[in-house]
């Protein structure tokens, strides 16, 4: 049901019907640029600070067009647009979020915002990063290692290794129940229960057995992994010191973000990931692109969207430049792979189906309740 | 039997104010609790209170984190009134030397933020268990065991260093307007200091106890980022680890349900504190009239006191600070006293450094940020503390059955709200226009309403203390002599409460230009604020940034803080010796 104001901001803003939506959808850039700039503003509401160094370019770009960046963590994010529609009130344009479980659920499915996929990036895209909501890049949650500790490689090939004695007490992570990144790992893992069955005969060369109550090896390793000790942490940034502070001697291993490897020099850090890894060393996830279905500012809207996703050459541009870093990858298929870094096709980690991840996730969580 | 003359209906005194103020808390507290457990209470998501309260999963999702926070929030309360008395004792009430230090430097731990202790706590105790290379003890070739380096003692102490300014803020204050005439009178007839302290100097000052107690148990058992520094790595959990992390990965409902809950607990507790406070009438001792007490002498202990006064101090206070401005100084978060910049002060912007962020003192929306963060502190302490003192006169001189006790209750609440839920709920509520009201998204006046609830408890709690200690007699004078409601008020509750008064401004204003979990869902770009720079800079991993804003904010604090003692210094007897 139609709130009165929402209502009313309809009435005044007669472009905001979908028929007309569905017209700025087809529009190319060149098209969208003097409606975007009759409209003078665009707002973003973005999960990280690198929107300001976008701001700067689309507006050196787009003259006329004022881009405002808000930052909010996704969390925050989802409730401030939840709390926005029930006032009726849209001062989002464009949305840029992670934590892609729960933002289908709870946002495109109460029709909270509306995917978009840029008309001139379409065809540069994979199906995979176009449906439900535009991915515009991967991030990660995988195992990474201390390789000044190990300097001949991960201490570790087998997801399985992790539950075993020489490593309880000393694998390291945020708690699942406190950050969602860390909560689709695990979720994942539970996912790709048939993946870890195989990887168990690997490790132990017999078939697994599994705990009363536990129905997959997926949730065995969650139980193992906790009876073993696993040590849980706050944030990312806590992790990455336990794991690669420089000059321990047998250092912890654990999973955090590959990226997070560019900061080694600044922070005196030697963090390494381990790529070849039974069955997988971990998650890559997306970050989403969409807009507020009721936004003001419909074409400028579509118009930062399409900045966001980078420009036709080689690195993106300057829309694409605060993300173009080693460890993070574009889901565009024709930006070139950061040369810093693991290409996604030679990356180990498995690709998250966020729709697959939010069917399971609340049961997930409810066993590491159990056994945290 | 007797006729009374016809009388038109005659309405119980104070029940005006009573009203006033309860409509003001439905408006500003009731209502976006109310939001919020509706959210709880929707057919799809009640299931929520099964899983919390009856299902396999309610030990570990709030029986054990329930009685780990309530450990905490009476563990933290009794150190803090313990330590913060004794310090406001020692400060207001004996002939110690560096007084005036003293009395400074333990008002400022509760401006230095909560994980600054913790991270204090970590550099020195931290151990093998999280990796990284040790703290302090371990470099030294010291063990630690775990229970020292991690879990409920840590967390414990590191509040009780935090907080314990709360109370010796409330309590000295309170302390200051003791009666000299009743000590003076006590000791001429012969009672010792141990009479004295424990028979008048304690009664008089037990309703500041208990507020500071009460702020104390509020303020641990909200507490976040002390618990999951150092609980996590041990999975100790509390309530406030526990709704945060629910929030977080998408489970609002029994983020909520156990908020309510914390809610509902701290609400049995303190109003057993309340109980104490509105069942005694004794406490009545500024009269308006009568000289400082005496100093006790301290004697043989005046040496040792002093040391353990200063010893506090220093640890509670400097190595915080010291070590926040190596934080803000040291590229490495790893090695905090080594290759010291002030790169992230006063840098320009180099891509071969952080990324091409500019020091901080360069960031042209620092300034901005300065003068709108100011604006807000001070106007929100001062309705929060308006508000306060109304409250507090209508729960002190016109307690009324029934909506005293809703009174009182709903004035504590926004301490134990999650900021998140608050925000939300306010953006719910008053966002959009109501009747004739225009729509308050976006404004700076959704921020500051939502602020001031959230400053109420720290108003309510130590106006209480301070009116409950002014004599009703003169209040009662005044009014047989003619003077209306707000002249009494202004004539005399005002000027004998503005010791109290100046230490909640103080309290509200610090904690306004700090908090950052209101303001992140109600702020917009035109309102940049300290908070919100201080988060983007964090968000990023820029933490040196970050806790260079922090020490501003912590400069600012401090200023506020020594400007506050000046105000007060023209009369404050009790400093001078």
């Amino acid at each position: 049901m139609m709130r009165p104001a929402l209502f009313s901001l309809c009435l005044t803003l007669p472009l905001a019907t979908p028929a007309f939506a569905q017209d700025l959808d087809m529009l190319t850039p060149a098209d969208l640029l003097p409606l975007a700039q009759e409209e003078g503003t665009v707002t973003v509401y973005s999960f990280t600070s690198r929107i300001g160094r976008v701001e700067a370019a689309f507006e050196a770009a787009y003259p006329g067009i004022d881009m405002i960046g808000f930052d909010l963590s996704s969390t925050e994010m989802i409730a401030r647009l939840r709390s926005e529609a029930s006032a009726g009130i849209a001062n989002a344009d464009v949305i840029y979020v992670s934590d892609s479980p729960v933002v289908l659920t709870e946002l495109l499915d109460a029709g909270l915002i509306a995917p978009y996929v840029p008309p001139r990036v379409a065809d540069l895209l994979p199906d995979s990063a176009k449906s439900p909501v535009l991915q515009q890049r991967l991030s990660t949650k995988v195992l990474m290692y201390n390789e000044e500790s190990y300097p001949d490689g991960a201490p570790v090939d087998n997801l399985w290794d992790l539950t075993q004695p020489a490593w309880n007490g000393r694998v390291m992570m945020v708690d699942p129940l406190q950050r969602g990144d860390y909560l689709d790992l695990m979720t994942e893992i539970v996912l790709r229960a048939d993946e870890m069955a195989v990887a168990y005969e690997a490790a132990f060369g017999e078939e697994i057995t599994l705990d009363d109550g536990i129905t997959d090896a997926g949730r065995q390793f969650i139980v193992d992994l906790f009876a073993n000790d696993v040590v849980l942490f706050g944030s990312t940034d806590d992790v990455n010191v336990a794991i690669g502070a420089t000059g321990q001697d047998a250092a912890p291993i654990g999973f955090t973000t590959y990226s997070d490897r560019r900061d080694n020099a600044d922070e005196g850090w030697a963090l390494q990931v381990a790529n070849e890894v039974m069955p997988s060393n971990g998650i890559v996830f997306p970050a989403l692109l969409a807009l507020n279905p009721n936004g003001p500012n419909p074409a400028a809207a579509r118009l930062a969207v399409d900045f966001l996703m980078g420009d036709d050459t080689e690195t993106g541009g300057a829309g694409f430049a605060p993300f173009y870093v080693a460890g993070d990858w574009a889901t565009r298929t024709d930006i070139a792979p950061h040369p810093d870094a693991i290409p996604l096709d030679d990356f180990n980690g498995w690709r998250i189906d966020p729709q697959q991840t939010a069917t399971i996730r609340a049961d997930v969580a409810d066993l590491i309740l159990q056994v945290q | 039997m007797p006729i009374r003359p016809f009388r038109p209906l005659q309405l119980p005194a104070g029940l005006g104010l009573n009203l006033i103020v309860l409509l003001v808390l439905v408006l500003l507290v009731a209502a976006p609790l109310l939001t919020i457990l509706m959210q709880t209470l929707a057919p799809d998501r009640i299931g929520a209170w099964r899983d919390v309260l009856a299902s396999p999963l309610s030990p570990n999702l709030f029986w054990r984190p329930a009685a780990n926070t309530m450990i905490l929030g009476f563990g933290v309360a009794t150190g803090c009134v313990l330590i913060g008395g004794l310090l406001a004792w020692l400060v207001v009430m004996t002939d110690m030397p560096f007084r005036r230090l003293i009395g400074f430097l333990a008002t400022l731990p509760f401006m230095i933020p909560s994980f600054a202790t913790a991270l204090a706590w970590g550099t020195v105790f931290r151990n093998g268990r999280v990796g990284g290379g040790g703290g302090l003890l371990e470099g030294m070739g010291i063990a630690v065991p775990d229970a020292l380096a991690w879990g409920m003692v840590p967390t414990m102490l590191v509040l009780i260093a935090h907080y314990y300014a709360l109370a010796f803020t409330v309590i000295a204050a309170a302390l200051a307007t003791v009666n000299g005439d009743l000590v003076e009178a006590a000791q001429m007839t012969g009672a010792n200091r141990r009479r004295v302290l424990f028979g008048i100097v304690l009664p008089v000052v037990m309703p500041a106890i208990i507020a500071g107690g009460s702020l104390c148990f509020a303020a641990a058992v909200s507490n976040f980022a002390a618990p999951a520094l150092l609980g996590l790595p041990v999975r100790m959990q509390t309530l406030s680890t526990r709704l945060f992390g629910m929030i977080e990965i998408g489970q609002v409902e029994r983020g909520y349900v156990l908020a309510i809950l914390l809610i509902a607990i701290s609400a049995v507790f303190l109003a057993l504190g309340n109980r104490l406070l509105a069942g005694r009438r004794s406490f009545a001792t500024i009269s308006g009239k009568g000289g400082r007490a005496r100093r006790f002498a301290l004697g043989t202990a005046r040496l040792p006191l002093t040391a353990l006064a200063l010893l506090i101090c220093v640890l509670t206070t400097i190595v915080p600070i010291l070590l926040l401005i190596a934080a803000s100084l040291a590229p490495m978060a790893s090695a905090l006293f080594s290759n010291w910049t002030l790169q992230f002060w006063i840098g320009d912007a180099d891509p071969a450094f952080a990324r091409g962020q500019a020091g901080i003192l360069n960031n042209p929306q620092l300034l901005r940020a300065l003068s709108l963060t100011m604006g807000l502190g001070a106007i929100v302490a001062l309705i929060a503390n308006v508000i306060g003192i109304l409250i507090a006169v209508a729960l002190t001189r016109h307690r009324l059955r029934g909506i005293s006790e809703a009174v009182s209750q709903l004035s504590f609440l926004p301490m134990l709200l999650p900021g998140i839920a608050f925000g939300a709920a306010y953006i719910a509520l008053y966002g959009a226009p109501i009747g004739p009201l225009p729509a308050l998204y976006g404004t700076t006046t959704l921020l500051a309403l939502a602020l001031t609830a959230a400053m109420l408890p720290f108003a309510v709690q130590t106006g209480r203390a301070t009116v409950a200690q002014i004599s009703g007699d003169i209040d009662e004078a005044a009014r047989l002599t003619g003077a209306g409601f707000l002249r009494r008020i202004g004539a005399i509750t005002l000027p004998l409460a503005s010791r109290g008064l100046i230490a909640s401004l103080l309290l509200c204003f610090v904690n306004v230009v700090s908090d950052l979990a209101i303001v992140v869902l109600l702020y917009t770009p035109t309102t940049p604020l300290f908070s919100v720079l201080s988060y983007r800079y964090a968000s990023d991993g820029f933490h040196q940034f970050a806790n260079a804003v922090t020490l501003v904010i912590l400069a600012i604090s401090t200023l506020a803080a020594g400007l506050a003692a000046l105000l007060r210094g023209r009369n404050r007897p009790w400093l001078s010796s």
